[in-house]
């Protein structure tokens, strides 16, 4: 009776000391498991922060400054983003906004270079024109900022026009990215007169303006404008249409005269130099022979 | 009597123990998710301005978050990445990539329904395109499939050779 009470308490105490210790592991564990639990997530969330901190100030060092520390020769605005052509006393201002690899530029173009070009000539309008680059962006390649880069190489050596009406005839599919070789475009501008010195060789070749393409391009981001070609007149859009008109080389000058009524032409005189080969008859209209 | 006393406390965690072949499963699945934001992440880090850009053509942000957005998204995505290769607190970036998901089909859905015509940007360009060039149905089936993925980590987060498996042993 009394050995058997003994052993009852016994295995009781030595029941619940076990219960004990287990109750205790279990807690232990469970506070071990949390603990485990904290400090990953606070690791998964230092791995987030820290990659996106460095992300920002990485890429920020890596952008290119919105105003370019290089600008062509004779550029305007005030970040020197626009390359101006003709007489900037002409009383019109044709505004466009192209990308080199862009077709719908590539097709405006050949149906109306000739045309702008006799315009910018007769001292009726000037063009702002503002060379984008952001097609490389959904097809890959670099046909639009070498490009780009290119026809400001053209500009610093005084030959913008000549060079982007040779770019625009020998546009590639969009999907080619001819332009993205730079042989290409040196090859094109021995089409132009003058143009293929060391110094434009070289300009291509280093990329001399790519921060200035970047540039131009960021401005067009910020802009309303959603695609190319963007071409206004005197602020105005007119392409595809203007009002209820489509834009056709005749409509073009038609509205070009209306705007210019009772307006002082500006000076005269060619602005390009080498006649265009498709553009040749509206060449020999001009009032001054090609220069140079 | 002790047997019978321990047996309790070995299945106290009580996990139920998944099949192999699942654990297997998740890992895969783990790698594949990896893969896809690795690859997204890598796509915006070339040029931020067209990062930005991407961002911006949404026209959803206000200009001032449109650069930090930008220049952030694809390292948050390389971090999921990194965090999902090695295993480490898989439920839990899971999670993250499951909301960063549905913000994107949100946000594709929202330029849909909007009628803009942009390129998502989910893997690098993005921006305006020809509204003949959209195509939001992919998008969204996409990130769809990719949200299948996380949503199995969710589930399922123990998966084999991971980081979380290995602190838990």
């Amino acid at each position: 009776m009394d050995v058997n009470a003994m052993s009852e308490k016994n295995r009781e105490g030595k029941r619940t000391a076990r219960e004990r210790m287990l109750e205790q592991r279990a807690v232990e564990e469970a506070t071990s498991r949390r603990r485990k639990k904290l400090i990953v997530g606070g690791a998964v969330l230092a791995v987030i922060v820290a990659a996106v901190a460095t992300g920002v100030v990485v890429q920020n060092q890596r952008s290119k400054p919105e105003t370019p520390t290089a600008a062509p020769a004779g550029t305007i605005g005030d970040k020197n983003l626009v390359v101006p052509v003709g007489a900037s006393n002409a009383p019109s201002v044709l505004t466009v906004y192209e990308d080199p690899r862009c077709p719908a530029c590539g097709i405006f173009e050949r149906e109306f270079s000739a045309t702008i070009d006799q315009l910018e000539d007769a001292g009726k309008i000037y063009t702002n024109a503002h060379v984008v680059s952001f097609i490389d962006r959904s097809l890959q390649g670099k046909g639009s900022k070498n490009g780009a880069n290119a026809l400001g190489c053209a500009q610093d050596a005084g030959h913008f026009r000549d060079f982007h009406d040779v770019l625009y005839r020998n546009q590639p599919d969009e999907t080619n990215d001819a332009f993205g070789n730079k042989a290409v475009l040196l090859n094109l501008a021995k089409q132009v007169n003058g143009l293929d010195t060391p110094e434009f060789r070289a300009c291509v070749n280093d990329n001399k303006y790519g921060g200035w393409v970047s540039a131009v391009q960021q401005d067009f981001d910020r802009s309303s404008y959603k695609s190319t070609p963007t071409v206004l007149l005197n602020g105005k859009p007119i392409y595809p249409k203007n009002g209820d008109e489509d834009i056709t080389p005749a409509n073009l000058v038609k509205w070009v005269d209306a705007a210019n009524q009772g307006k002082p032409l500006g000076t005269a005189g060619s602005n390009g130099q080498t006649p265009a080969p498709t553009a040749a008859a509206s060449e020999a209209n001009n009032p001054s022979p090609a220069a140079g | 009597m002790a047997g019978a006393a321990v047996q309790p406390r070995d299945s106290a965690p009580a996990r139920r123990p998944l099949p192999a072949w699942s654990e297997w499963a998740g890992t895969a699945v783990r790698l594949g998710l990896a893969v896809v934001w690795g690859w997204a992440g890598l796509a915006k880090i070339a040029d931020p301005a067209e990062a930005a850009q991407a961002v911006r053509a949404y026209e959803i942000l206000p200009e001032g978050l449109v650069k930090p957005i930008g220049y952030g998204l694809p390292f948050l995505e390389l971090a999921f990445a990194l965090l999902l290769v090695i295993g480490l607190g898989v439920r839990l970036v899971a999670g993250a990539s499951a909301l960063l998901l549905l913000t994107f089909v949100a946000g594709i859905a929202s330029a849909w329904a909007r009628g803009i015509s942009i390129d998502c940007g989910c893997f690098g360009g993005g921006g305006h395109v020809d509204a003949s060039q959209t195509e939001y149905l992919q998008e969204v089936l996409r990130d769809t499939g990719f949200l299948l993925l996380a949503g199995w980590l969710l589930w399922r987060p123990r998966t084999r050779l991971s980081a979380d498996g290995w602190l838990a042993s």
